[in-house]
């Protein structure tokens, strides 16, 4: 009897040795933070010592590279293991967690702050699902026209004068293409990526059309101005050639790459293309700047960026909005932007006040878009709404399907996705 | 002293059945309880959990799930693009991992030179390293691929390779035909050095020339051999997902789309569970299928 009792407990040894890392970090708050500020390791060490030296608690954080966190995220949701506080992309992350049932409303939390007057009013729908708010915007960003002055300037075109129409843009492309060295206008995201659906979302926008009706109830694209939109996207590359061979198979960072070694003039950027555009050629440095995107009838944009979000099953609740609260406040911002110069706080008073972004005119002309830029539907089918956007662009540009067709078949599979 | 009458040699032993191989194979039994416990929490658990997702629709017991998906036009999409994959990866790497195992197996100098270099490196990349070097040698701008078949005077513009959906068929597959010939041309290898030298020179001299010599004697010989490496390339590349995904992500249009990269999108990304787990079952059975014709085959052989 005695041996079989060894054996199980050796089995409910080994069960536990697995489960260990949850049991050690009952105490602490466990924080994980996702995009691109993970890249500034020592500026978040100091962050958290400050927080725990004020409030004495106890933090064990994250910092996870873009390309696991969301899969890494979801599992630990999945399992109920999720982090007390956590950092989700405004790109239909919050709407879709909290539909899940996985995050904590915050609605009572935001009340007792200040902080909540301070950001910018269009962020809010990013973070709201059925009329409650789960979460408080950190960063963002907003989509504009990246474009290489160089190549501008020796293609004899002042590169102080970016296109403002869409018939600009055409024309200034197709002068800075040539295709007998590889050099091209301007470049379309076409790869089966979320940039694709951000893309044609400029376009849409910029046309006067809109993507989903007020209630997202249906898909309002297909019309004259959603047509349009996507004929004129796709035209750039099936028609007037100003985008390289290779467009289905491009997205925004491989444009940017390109626009640092000078073979792409133009393409969809924004703030976080700043330091990723210096890295792939350091040289680039001054040859490079922003414009609002070219537009038909309004100017339009679309944002990003994360917000803070606190797990539904987290124990230690008011810890996790304490912490929520402090990296948000005033001074933390601050300090961040002094230190690294971006990317755009949600704050409007440190958008204003940080004397990084006073000197800089690339940083004006981002807070001159901002308050046009779009959100995202904040609905949990935003991410497969998305998919049959790209596969529209990828069937339009591969020549599988005409615009209309095309544009037809995902207004009927988006409308299936927001019956469900 | 009762202990003793029950527990001795006074009880007439039963020489056959479970018990008594639990009793005698006791050791060997207690010493295969931890990988049966992590083969259970590990394997069977997320399958039947899988099984059981798949059946739920609506909080009740259903096979709406898989009507879903088998009226999704997509999903036959895939299925023929599983097919095309699966079907010329594993004929391209009999064919490549046989034919360079033949030339392995000639007596040369330098022989384990080759050897190490042909197998090794394409084999022991790590499968994201893979992709992303065969993502930039495809490129329609700088692609080296592009430049050599440029010089050669087989194309005469920059093909876009991971653009058009024919193309980016075929890139994949190449691309995996690099990283998997490898392992078929190991067991290839070890299957030729098994045909005895005497065979091949008693067939010449009944004057069997060289082809005659290769599916004469050559071909018989290691037929097992062959069975068992398709069998096995057929559930990996099936099964196969970091190339296409860091290649393509299933684009352009769908092209390169898979049975594993179809579910893996559908779960992770649209959190689409009970989808998901449909494709990834179907997938199941198929991989299933052809491991228990490869286990009974083993099974017939071994006798």
């Amino acid at each position: 009897m005695k041996k079989y009792l060894t054996y199980v407990l050796a089995i409910v040894f080994l069960i536990f040795l697995t489960s260990t890392i949850t049991f050690a970090a009952g105490e602490k708050l466990t924080v994980w933070v996702g995009g691109h500020v993970v890249e500034q390791e020592e500026t978040w060490k100091e962050i958290i010592a400050d927080f725990t030296k004020q409030t004495g608690i106890d933090v064990e954080y994250q910092l996870i590279g873009f390309e696991v966190y969301y899969d890494k995220l979801v599992t630990a949701y999945t399992a109920g293991q999720g982090p007390d506080v956590c950092f989700a992309d405004l790109g239909g992350w919050v709407p879709t967690f909290a539909a899940q049932g996985w995050l904590e409303p915050m609605d009572n939390m935001l009340a007792t702050t200040k902080t909540t007057e301070q950001i910018w009013p269009n962020l809010w729908p990013t973070v709201t699902y059925q009329g409650k708010r789960y979460g408080l915007p950190w960063y963002t960003d907003c989509r504009l026209l990246l474009y290489n002055t160089k190549m501008f300037t020796d293609a004899g075109l002042d590169p102080n004068k970016p296109p403002i129409t869409w018939d600009d843009l055409l024309a200034t492309a197709q002068k800075l293409t040539d295709e007998s060295k590889k050099i091209y206008g301007y470049g379309v995201t076409g790869a089966k990526s979320e940039t694709a659906t951000l893309a044609y979302m400029i376009y849409l926008y910029g046309a006067g059309g809109e993507f989903l009706t007020g209630d997202y109830g249906k898909a309002a694209f297909n019309t004259p101005e959603g047509l349009a939109a996507l004929k004129f996207y796709a035209e750039f590359f099936t028609k007037y050639k100003v985008s390289p061979p290779g467009t289905p198979s491009y997205t925004e960072d491989d444009y940017r790459t390109m626009m640092s070694q000078n073979q792409v003039a133009m393409a969809i950027g924004g703030p976080w293309s700043f330091p990723l555009i210096e890295m792939a050629n350091p040289k680039i440095k001054g040859n490079y700047t922003v414009a609002t995107h070219p537009y038909k009838t309004t100017p339009a944009s679309v944002l990003g960026g994360w917000a803070s979000v606190i797990a539904k099953t987290s124990t230690q609740k008011e810890a996790a909005w304490k912490f929520v609260d402090f990296i948000t406040s005033y001074k933390v911002w601050m300090k961040w932007i002094e230190k690294h110069g971006g990317p755009m706080p949600t704050r409007q008073d440190v958008c204003k006040d940080a004397p990084a972004f006073k000197t800089d005119p690339k940083w004006q002309i981002i807070f001159e878009t901002f308050p046009h830029a779009k959100v995202r539907p904040p609905i949990p089918q935003y991410p497969q709404i998305s998919d049959q956007i790209q596969t529209m662009i990828q069937d339009v540009l591969t020549g599988k399907a005409t615009p209309e067709d095309a544009i037809k078949k995902a207004e009927e599979e988006v409308n299936k996705l927001l019956a469900k | 002293m009762m202990d003793n009458i029950l527990d001795g040699k006074l009880i007439p032993e039963k020489k056959t059945g479970l018990w008594y191989d639990l009793q005698r194979n006791s050791f060997a039994y207690r010493s295969i309880i931890p990988y049966i416990i992590f083969m259970l929490v590990l394997v069977i658990y997320p399958v039947a959990q899988n099984v059981l997702v798949s059946f739920q629709a609506d909080n009740t017991w259903s096979i709406q799930n898989y009507r879903d998906v088998l009226s999704d036009p997509l999903f036959w999409v895939i299925t023929v693009n599983t097919i095309i994959w699966t079907v010329s990866c594993v004929v391209l790497d009999l064919l490549v991992g046989l034919g360079l195992a033949l030339l392995l197996n000639q007596n040369t100098k330098g022989k384990m030179i080759f050897r190490t270099i042909i197998l090794v490196i394409p084999w022991a990349t790590p499968d994201i390293v893979a992709a992303v070097a065969w993502k930039w040698m495809y490129n329609d701008m700088y692609g080296v691929l592009n430049d050599i078949l440029m010089k050669l005077g087989i194309i005469r513009e920059y093909l876009p390779w991971l653009a058009v959906p024919s193309l980016a068929k075929a890139a994949v597959i190449i691309a995996n035909l690099w990283k998997g010939f490898a392992i078929s041309t190991m067991f290839y290898l070890a299957a030729l050095q098994t045909v005895p030298k005497e065979l091949y020179e008693a067939a010449s001299m009944d004057g069997a020339n060289v082809w005659q010599r290769f599916t004469k004697v050559t071909i018989p010989v290691i037929r097992p051999y062959i069975l068992t490496t398709v069998m096995l390339t057929i559930i990996w590349t099936i099964n196969y997902f970091p190339l296409i995904f860091a290649m393509t992500s299933g684009g352009p249009s769908n092209a390169t789309d898979t049975f594993v990269t179809h579910s893996y999108r559908m779960a992770f990304r649209f959190l689409d569970f009970s989808h998901s787990t449909v494709v990834s079952n179907i997938n199941f059975i198929i991989v299933l299928t052809v491991a228990v014709i490869y286990v009974l085959s083993l099974i017939r052989k071994e006798g």
